[in-house]
């Protein structure tokens, strides 16, 4: 199979052309990076000119030795003048635009670039931008995502989620921001994402394998979070955004200034959020039997906060661009306080119902600091990318002591660790990327290297993960062929190699009947080297003649086991679950075939998206017969092992334009999977979403008289009922759910205003969602929200062109 | 009319997809065990009332649909009232107080392979220099395929 990848790819090669004439060639991205189609090519002074096609590629024939002053006009972007020598043989270019208008024109555009990157790609993409963000809003990214077919979360409470792409999370989808794979504590059913949905330009959800170009961990998919984009010659502006909720009592502020002059530019963004306790629509919850009873259905202890800063700068002119990008994301957020995990908990009332706005434990504190660097250096027929990163990702958890399994009845004081200190995660990660991207006849070829390294410590008083350290690099190369103007075909390859290094961790106490040296300290985990190394491929072909859509893709995709499937050797007591990693697993690999059929008429649309997918071992944290009396203090084994695992499933989407401006659009997702073999053969896998579909009305009125953009939204969303499950799940009943949109741009005084609108569980349903973290202790989601965003861009300077 | 049947036709799909997914995987066990401790025999129960330097016997009944897998009990001081018990009734907490020498067991009972059901009978020592006070007696029970019910129980030991 291998040797078959590499020979389509010599013969992709083979066909790169040679002309007698001299000729000009290039491409038309934008400032990020994606083609801008039919760009108008002339050439001052002559009459040849070209229009770039559909990938923004163009080519200019029969041109003598000489200078030439080319222009490139496209409406909606500024235009370009470049000054090109061509001497005895071809030329490239590789050429940038930028927008006509920052942000203020940026949603038309954007709407286009993600048609175009549809278009163009084999696997199955979104493209969503700044403007679904703001018209989605939720309480955080992933639940703003959550709109989108295939799309669904992990949520613990009103501002916490993590993403799951067909039913696949955790550390199989890969979350890119700025060109750099954010790297947090993605294991944790109870971690969130720590990304400011403000600050995101353009998020591009790949659904499917792409480890061929993310390397490890891009099983499931890969979200691609992008920052705004640069903003244009000689402006000065900003916006600031108001943000309101009514179920957790939210407000927040987001605001942003930016200025360019000619080559240099600065973005700056704050962003600050504050909620209290979300309220679910009943007062009395059940935990096992026991009653807990809400006061005005809030559940207790599930505010937060939130601050992000950002600060980008960055240097661009023809052909040579450099940003920086410095952020940094903190939040602070309670867990509910009458039971954790499955643990019912006895809490002070009165102390919690004082405020509904304090955070009190357990509670989480997550810190995450960045420093991105993105080069981008166009020479010849080559544009070169760099990226360069550092994170620190510092998360702690906060408990009241209790002497679990053998733990002495009272806190040493002893113990440099604080008492209240359940566990710390702290994570350092440095990332380079370099990409060389090149066109070559009809061939756009990419090569590219990646590097990461991490050091992880831990500290708490309970113990999960052990401290590790860990490597990996990869190379691929990947070619996307044209072969002609509706045909595209891709070939992509990669090597990664990965080490894995795990410190030994020994209890702080002594468990009964443990003997030896340690003083009957249980020694949790040993010092342990493990290396990873894998090929993994993809092929696919686009068919796009006018109406009709085709996307075929095959892959094969990896993981490296991470250090907690490695060396967990410890008890989750909010679970009851002692957790057991398993030193020897090996690298888990995926195979999956994606389809996508569309077809697109002038008044309606449609599109069907299946896949396949195959895990010859996939790695499962199995829940076992077993107790274990000494390493897990009499808790259940949870076991970390490797089966084989099938998955099919698709996403529906069609569309129907009922009147003027008045669209209907339904959109479906399904999801099967079934374990092969092991302990848990005939089972699916944990936190899989049922099977949903969402009908949706929206108006778009033209009223004139100072209202643009003005829009009317009403999503009817109905989900099935889950009952394939795991241990320890529960079967999940089916829901329905109402939610409304709307909202208009303002022009007082020629400032505009865009007020966005939302009405979230309009019935005020109690219902449970299969994939949220608090399911297994029976809360219903939140009650009926009404969200409130005001956003006022300014610009204080424009561009007199 | 062309219009109203696309309106119609997600529905129909969807109807249809749910009703295809239903069928073929009611092989797997989906049932959680159960701990019954309602017989007039039964030891401990909520607020059941235990003494230090005697022994006790602990007897409830341990039942699945398939296969029961394996049973422990945790028995540990609740002096801080740090959880609650899953059970309904309350049973008059005596004050939060500092444990000294509390009461601690961790133990498994074997359960013969293959049993559906299975009436657990077996003595337990507390000690007699033991602290006094409110305690939590921990049941966990799993089946085969890993289903684990947990029965905690607030029980005074005198």
């Amino acid at each position: 199979m291998k040797k078959f990848f590499i020979l389509v790819f010599c013969v992709l090669w083979s066909k790169v052309l040679y002309s007698q004439e001299f000729r000009l060639s290039g491409k038309v991205t934008t400032t990020t990076g994606l083609p801008v189609k039919y760009v108008r090519v002339s050439i001052t002074g002559q009459s040849r000119q070209s229009v770039a096609d559909s990938a923004g590629v163009f080519s200019v024939y029969g041109l003598k030795p000489g200078q030439y002053e080319v222009n490139f006009i496209h409406i909606g972007y500024q235009k370009k003048i470049q000054v090109v020598v061509i001497g005895t043989t071809d030329v490239f270019m590789a050429i940038t635009m930028d927008p006509w208008q920052h942000q203020l024109k940026e949603v038309g555009v954007r709407n286009k670039r993600g048609e175009i990157r549809r278009q163009t790609e084999s696997m199955n993409i979104e493209v969503v931008g700044s403007e679904f963000i703001q018209r989605n809003l939720g309480g955080s990214l992933m639940q703003t995502l959550d709109r989108l077919p295939g799309i669904n979360t992990i949520g613990i409470g009103s501002g916490q989620s993590k993403p799951l792409i067909r039913g696949l999370g955790f550390n199989r989808v890969v979350v890119v921001d700025k060109g750099v794979k954010h790297e947090g504590q993605q294991w944790g059913a109870d971690h969130g994402l720590e990304i400011d949905q403000f600050a995101a330009g353009e998020v591009e959800l790949i659904k499917g394998a792409a480890s061929f170009l993310y390397g490890s961990d891009a099983i499931g998919g890969v979200i691609d979070i992008k920052p705004r984009s640069a903003p244009a010659k000689n402006t000065f502006g900003g916006a600031v955004d108001l943000i309101g909720k009514s179920n957790n009592n939210l407000y927040g502020t987001s605001a942003n200034l930016f200025a360019r002059q000619d080559h240099f530019f600065y973005d700056a963004r704050v962003t600050y959020q504050n909620y209290g306790d979300y309220s679910v629509p009943a007062n009395q919850v059940f935990v096992y039997d026991y009653a807990v009873d809400l006061k005005n259905g809030r559940l207790r202890n599930t505010a937060g906060r939130e601050t992000a800063v950002h600060l980008n700068t960055g240097y661009i002119r023809d052909g040579f661009r450099t940003v920086f990008y410095l952020s940094n994301v903190y939040s602070k957020s309670g867990f509910f306080a009458n039971a954790h995990g499955l643990e019912p908990r006895r809490v002070d009332t009165e102390m919690h119902d004082r405020s509904s706005r304090d955070i009190q434990m357990p509670g989480q504190e997550v810190n995450h600091l960045k420093l991105i660097n993105r080069t981008e250096y166009s020479i010849a027929q080559h544009k070169l990318q760099i990226e360069l990163g550092y994170q620190r990702n510092f998360r702690q958890e906060f408990n009241q002591y209790v002497n679990h399994g053998y733990m002495p009845p009272a806190y040493p004081d002893t113990l440099p660790i604080p008492p209240d200190l359940e566990r710390e995660f702290d994570k350092h990660v440095y990332s380079v990327n370099l990409r060389d991207e090149f066109k070559a006849g009809k061939h756009l070829l990419t090569a590219g290297i990646n590097a990461e390294y991490q050091h992880n410590r831990i500290n708490g008083w309970t113990f999960l993960v052990p401290s590790f350290n860990q490597m990996t690099t990869g190379a691929f190369i990947y070619d996307k062929y044209e072969l002609n103007d509706q045909v595209l075909l891709h070939a992509g390859m990669r090597y990664d190699y990965g080490r894995v290094r795990l410190f030994e961790y020994q209890d702080w106490f002594p468990s009964s009947g443990a003997t030896g040296a340690t003083g009957g300290k249980l020694i949790r985990a040993n010092n342990l080297t493990r290396r990873f190394s894998s090929v993994v491929w993809s092929a696919g072909i686009n068919y796009n003649p006018e109406h009709f859509v085709l996307k075929a893709n095959l892959g094969k995709s990896f993981r490296m086991p991470i250090a907690k499937e490695l060396g967990a050797n410890g008890v989750n007591y909010h679970y009851f679950s002692y957790e057991k990693g398993d030193a020897n697993l090996s690298a888990e690999q995926s195979y999956q075939a994606d389809l996508s059929l569309g077809w697109n008429a002038k008044n309606w649309s449609v599109l069907i998206s299946p896949f396949y997918n195959y895990f010859p071992n996939y790695i499962y944290l199995n829940p076992t017969a077993y107790h274990d009396y000494f390493y897990g203090a009499g808790n259940q084994v949870f076991q970390y092992s490797q089966s084989k695992v099938m998955r099919y499933g698709g996403e529906l989407k069609l569309r129907v334009d009922l009147l003027k401006g008045l669209s209907s659009e339904f959109v479906g997702e399904y999801l099967y999977a079934r374990q092969l073999s092991g302990d848990k053969k005939g089972y699916g896998l944990p936190f899989s979403p049922p099977i949903s579909g969402m009908i949706s009305l929206s108006w778009s009125p033209a009223f004139g008289g100072g209202l643009d953009d003005t829009y009317l939204g009403i999503d009817y969303r109905i989900a099935g009922k889950q009952d394939r499950i795991v241990p320890p799940e529960k079967k999940t009943p089916g829901y329905t759910v109402i939610n409304l949109q709307a909202g208009t741009k303002i022009n007082l005084f020629r400032q505009p205003l865009i007020l966005n609108m939302q009405v979230q569980n309009l019935l005020n349903t109690k219902y449970m969602n299969h994939t949220s973290f608090y399911r297994l202790i029976e809360l219903p989601e939140a009650g009926r929200n009404l969200i409130l965003s005001l956003k006022i861009p300014f610009q204080l300077k424009t561009d007199a062109n | 009319m062309r219009r109203i049947n696309f309106l119609i036709s997600p529905v129909l799909i969807l109807f249809l997809l749910t009703n295809c997914s239903k069928d073929n995987d009611t092989a797997t066990d989906t049932t959680y065990p159960e701990i019954d401790n309602t017989a007039s025999d039964a030891f401990p129960k909520q607020c059941s009332i235990i003494k230090r330097g005697e022994t006790f016997t602990f007897r409830t009944l341990l039942t699945d649909n398939s296969e029961l897998g394996s049973v422990s009990v945790d028995i540990h001081h609740n002096f801080d009232h740090h959880t609650h018990s899953t059970e309904v009734d309350d049973c008059g907490m005596d004050p939060i107080k500092k444990a000294v020498k509390p009461f601690l067991m961790i133990r498994d009972f074997p359960i013969p392979a293959g049993s559906k059901s299975y009436q657990l009978n077996t003595e337990i020592n507390v000690p007699a220099d033991i602290d006094p006070g409110d305690y939590h007696f921990m049941i966990r029970l799993t089946d085969k395929q890993g289903w684990q019910t947990i029965k905690g129980l607030s029980v005074k030991i005198q």
